[in-house]
């Protein structure tokens, strides 16, 4: 990151033109680097005037989420005195209470005539209500209802609009310079959001990706170039991925193989990079969405599932998953690694709109996995699990028959993934109506053909220690 | 495309300088027209299994596509998309019909509004206009809002710079207000954006789709009893509910029963704005000093909505009463992959925050079946307590049904001197052809269970039926201990859910007494004795 960053410095500074002012944003240049879990690293350049000698430097438009302690800012020739973040809001309440001892003018407005009079008064107390001195007597502020204007001379020092960020400098020979502040914050993220349009009738998939921005730092940041990082680095004091992200690792996981494949998108370490092909304004509180991917008619099969947790029995059928699979090989595949998001499926109606299906959200997935999305039930596929007898043969030894009734409403026979739960340690199966697979250790599986407008019952006996 | 940047931070409302000089390549500021078509796709609560909407809390979602004309000139645009639902997903949205010149989407937050206002013109010269409230004369002046609106500080007062110093807004008494230049690019409404490139001015009919949440739709059945009881017509509603501020005018509607997978990611909702906040210092107010920076996050709202304004009467069996649509036109079945699609046949207006309904299905004279029961945990002694009652019939065309039933609510009417009377209400959820249909009648006090332990493991149950004809029971019997199975009973068992199950007839104005006995399984004598 630190060779593309210092890319990103160098074209910035080309940009920079001969500015005037260090508070003039037009020789300001911003490279925002986000993360997937609302972390970003801000690289703020801008030029300052460096007077000579001791000088306070005042940031505007950091991010108002800024972590001060993570500021850091180099220029030519200065050395830095100390960083101040004032979070001290300016608000009339905080104006009054900072002008206790200090003199105001108030402008009192005659309610019959309307004649202003104005009188020099000092802030005694704000405590409750407003003291002032004005002259030899003692007034509280307004007490009596009538119009006064209260007129300050200037607003307090560290009482500001937004929370400014200022750095305290020493400065050599007098003159501008450019300067580059970076600092971390929170309040920025991303994440992809895929589009994939399922073909039924030729089980192909077109699948776009977009990342999508959002900002909530209370910052915008104008015409920034910008990078998205794909994964989050692990913040002390956090647990990993602790940071509040949008997406959750699902509770059924979506890759069915792991890939082995690279492709050429710039890596940072394990992470995978995606740079924006231009600049942009990341407004605040905007959700920006930008393409990455964009792949046409890729084979997809479509299937159904059904988990049984060990000992369920349903009172009623309970409908089958209904399950998308795909690669991202670059042969047979999206040829590409997906940045963790969400997937919506959508499928062309009768009159060839299309509609949504479902959706689902994927982990950082490497190139060549098989991915296995759930996208919502079957209406007409169910499935009705019994545990039909529970018999102890000895203390540390049960049979337990169970049956499973898989019917299906639709006019074409489906093929159910049957899958049962449960199955830890020393177990296995007496009997079964059809042959299984072990998915895993504790996962039995069936696939079962259910006939159009039908039913197939498959029976199974385990012999488990619990 | 630097200035697309100082552009779209107008639109932000955030603080902007700097803009003009990049003024000769500003991207064209084009509206895209109202929408020319417009499709609802309306999705029930994803969680929902069964029962009927909730107007307060309509946590459905929907698919809204609009097809809207635009003109765009040669060169970089900002397309806007305006009116689109205030509920929408932003992440979700699609734009076609643009080819590959779309540079990125965006959904901004704030909507003009007082505050946005205020918060748009920080640091920036307004007018403040002062009434003298005696003379009447209203003074016009030059002020810079120093702090105020939302802009990250809270609405804690507006703190301005005006020709004589530093003065706090409406802390004097007198009437104040601003003026300002102009709307900061604030949309008035909700509004996507495209940035989009095209090498020759373009004309093109555009779609954009997206998922928006404030939706939710339900099926409402009612079933009438025919005087036999042994047969009832049954129609539905599709009743669906639009929450959401904007509303879609001779729209497509079709609603899609099925539950469809949604993740839980967050959306960052429309920031609706609010008036501008003037805290001052009255007299006895100053302590309202806020004492630690809170910085406002958006925080994730999951699947819920804010409550709709202005709640409606919830649409409820009484609605049913009025039924007399025989000839209404109905919603149209159609598969969409492994969901049910139904099509209002017509467009139709989905009105914001209104509940409408189309009429689903219309089915007489099913044969129907009346089934008491009871489900008692095999070893406790019970009642004696009322028995549960329920309609039983077949989704089969045998039965005149046959046909997807989405989920939703089924109220039971009863004749009754040549009225219908609500009976029952209760839920139903989505069932396929083939299965068994089970509307809940709620209890019976005329059929009364007791259960009485009698020796070991001996029980014995009586079934009072105090009513004039003879009626279907059905006894589950449910065992804590797996282990433990029926030995030996006086009537037929059978099993159902696992469970044994005696369905049994008891005769008019009589009691049915069944006996049975249990025994536990293990290794022989090993398991009794183990027995405490």
């Amino acid at each position: 990151m630190r060779t593309r960053l210092a890319l990103a410095a160098s074209l910035a500074l080309s940009l920079i033109a001969p500015a005037a002012r260090s508070a003039d944003p037009t020789g300001r240049t911003l490279a925002v680097t986000i993360y997937a879990g609302d972390l970003a690293l801000i690289q703020d350049r801008r030029d300052i005037d460096v007077k000579g000698g001791r000088q306070r430097i005042e940031f505007q438009d950091v991010s108002a989420q800024i972590r001060p302690e993570t500021v850091s800012l180099k220029a030519a020739d200065i050395a830095i005195v100390e960083q101040n973040f004032d979070f001290d809001l300016l608000t009339p309440a905080k104006l009054m209470e900072k002008a206790v001892g200090h003199v105001v003018t108030i402008v009192r407005v005659n309610p019959a005539t309307g004649a202003e009079t104005r009188e020099q008064a000092e802030v005694l107390a704000t405590n409750g209500g407003v003291v002032l001195k004005i002259g030899e007597r003692i007034e509280v502020l307004r007490d009596d209802g009538l119009p006064v204007r209260v007129i300050f001379d200037k607003v307090p020092d560290n009482l500001r609009a937004r929370p400014t960020l200022s750095v305290t400098i020493t400065g050599g020979h007098p003159g501008t310079r450019a300067a580059a502040l970076s600092y971390l914050t929170p309040g920025l993220g991303w994440q992809a959001d895929y589009v994939a349009l399922y073909d039924e009738n030729d089980s192909k998939i077109d699948v776009q990706g977009w990342v999508t921005l959002t900002n909530s730092s209370g910052t915008t940041y104008e015409n920034a170039q910008t990078l998205l990082v794909a994964g989050t680095p692990q913040l002390a004091g956090t647990q990993l991925g602790g940071a509040p992200v949008r997406w959750r690792t699902p509770a059924r996981g979506t890759i069915q193989q792991a890939g082995t494949e690279s492709g050429n998108r710039e890596q940072l370490g394990d992470f995978y990079l995606y740079p924006l092909a231009e600049r942009t304004t990341i407004a605040n509180q905007q959700t920006k969405q930008v393409s990455f991917l964009d792949v046409h008619g890729v084979p997809a099969e479509h299937g159904y599932e059904y988990r049984n947790g060990w000992l369920a029995t349903s009172n009623t059928p309970v409908s089958a998953k209904s399950v998308y699979r795909f690669s991202t090989s670059a042969h047979a595949g999206l040829g590409d690694q997906l940045p963790a998001g969400v997937l919506r499926f959508y499928m062309r109606d009768k009159r060839g709109d299309p509609q949504f299906i479902g959706e689902s959200a994927i982990e950082h997935t490497p190139m060549g996995s098989t991915l296995s999305l759930a996208t919502g039930d079957a209406f007409d596929v169910k499935v009705h699990a019994v545990v039909v007898k529970r018999t102890k043969n000895s203390d540390r030894d049960w049979q337990t028959d169970m049956s499973y009734e898989l019917s299906n409403a639709m006019t074409h026979p489906v093929t159910v993934d049957l899958l049962q739960a449960g199955l830890w340690g020393d177990s296995r199966i007496i009997t079964e109506s059809q042959k299984s697979t072990r998915r895993s250790a504790d996962t039995a599986e069936w696939q079962v053909t259910v006939p159009a407008s039908g039913k197939t019952v498959v029976t199974a006996s385990f012999d488990t220690k619990f | 495309m630097r200035s697309a940047g100082s552009l779209l931070l107008l639109i932000a409302g955030g603080v902007t300088t700097g803009a003009p000089v990049f003024a000769q390549t500003r991207p064209a500021d084009v509206v895209a027209e109202a929408p020319s078509a417009l499709s609802v796709t309306v999705y029930r609560a994803p969680y929902r299994a069964s029962g009927s909407i909730d107007l307060d809390r309509l946590e459905g979602f929907a698919l809204v596509s609009e097809t809207r004309t635009v003109h765009l000139p040669a060169g970089e645009s900002r397309l806007r998309f305006e009116g689109v639902a205030d509920g929408i997903e932003p992440a979700s949205a699609i734009v076609t019909g643009l080819g590959d010149g779309v540079l990125e989407k965006n959904r901004d937050a704030a909507l003009l509004s007082p505050s946005t206002l205020v918060a748009a013109a920080l640091g920036r010269p307004v007018e403040l206009i002062r009434t003298n409230p005696k003379t009447g004369k209203v003074e016009r002046l030059d002020a810079t809002i120093l702090a105020g609106g939302d802009s990250g500080g809270g609405a804690d007062g507006v703190v301005m710079k005006t020709a004589d110093g530093i003065e706090a807004l409406r802390c004097s008494g007198l009437p104040e207000t601003f003026s300002f230049e102009n709307a900061a690019g604030l949309a008035s409404r909700p509004t996507l954006s495209v940035r989009v490139r095209t090498a020759a001015p373009l004309s093109a009919q555009v779609t954009l789709s997206y998922l928006a949440r404030g939706f939710d739709w339900a099926a409402d059945y009612t079933a009438t009893l025919a005087a036999d009881g042994k047969h009832m017509d049954l129609g539905a509603w599709v009743t669906l509910a639009n929450g959401n501020g904007v509303g879609f005018p001779q729209a497509h509607t079709q609603v899609v029963a099925g539950r469809v997978n949604r993740e839980q990611a967050t959306v960052e909702p429309i920031d609706l704005g609010g008036p501008i906040v003037a805290t001052c210092w009255p007299r006895g107010s100053t302590s309202d000093t806020p004492e630690i920076l809170q910085l406002k996050k958006a925080m994730p709202f999951g699947m819920a909505p804010e409550p709709m304004a202005g709640r409606m009467a919830a649409p409820t069996a009484a609605m049913a009463l009025q039924e007399v649509a025989v000839d209404a036109q109905r919603v149209m079945q159609e598969q969409l992959g492994d969901l049910k699609l139904y099509r209002v046949p017509e467009t139709t207006t989905v009105a914001s925050r209104q509940s409408k309904q189309v009429r689903l299905l219309d089915r007489s004279a099913i044969p129907v079946v009346t089934v008491y029961g009871a489900e008692l945990s095999a070893s406790n002694p019970v009642g004696p307590q009322p028995a549960s009652r329920l309609l039983r019939t077949k989704n089969n065309v045998a039965n005149h049904l046959g046909l997807p039933l989405p989920s939703g609510r089924a109220a039971v009417f009863l004749p009754h001197a040549g009225e219908r009377l609500l009976a029952h209400e209760s839920e139903v959820r989505d069932l396929a052809i083939d299965e068994e249909l089970e509307i809940g009648m709620g209890e019976a006090p005329d059929v009364q269970v007791t259960a009485t332990p009698q020796d070991v493991d001996s029980y014995r149950v009586d079934i009072a039926n105090a009513r004039p004809e003879a009626i279907q029971f059905e006894l589950t019997l449910h065992f804590y201990d797996e282990s433990v199975h029926i030995r030996k009973a006086d009537r037929p068992m059978g099993t159902k859910n696992g469970h044994p199950i005696f369905r049994l007839s008891v005769p008019a104005n009589s009691t049915l007494t069944m006996r049975y006995q249990t025994i536990k399984s293990g290794a022989g004598a090993a398991g009794r004795t183990r027995k405490n």
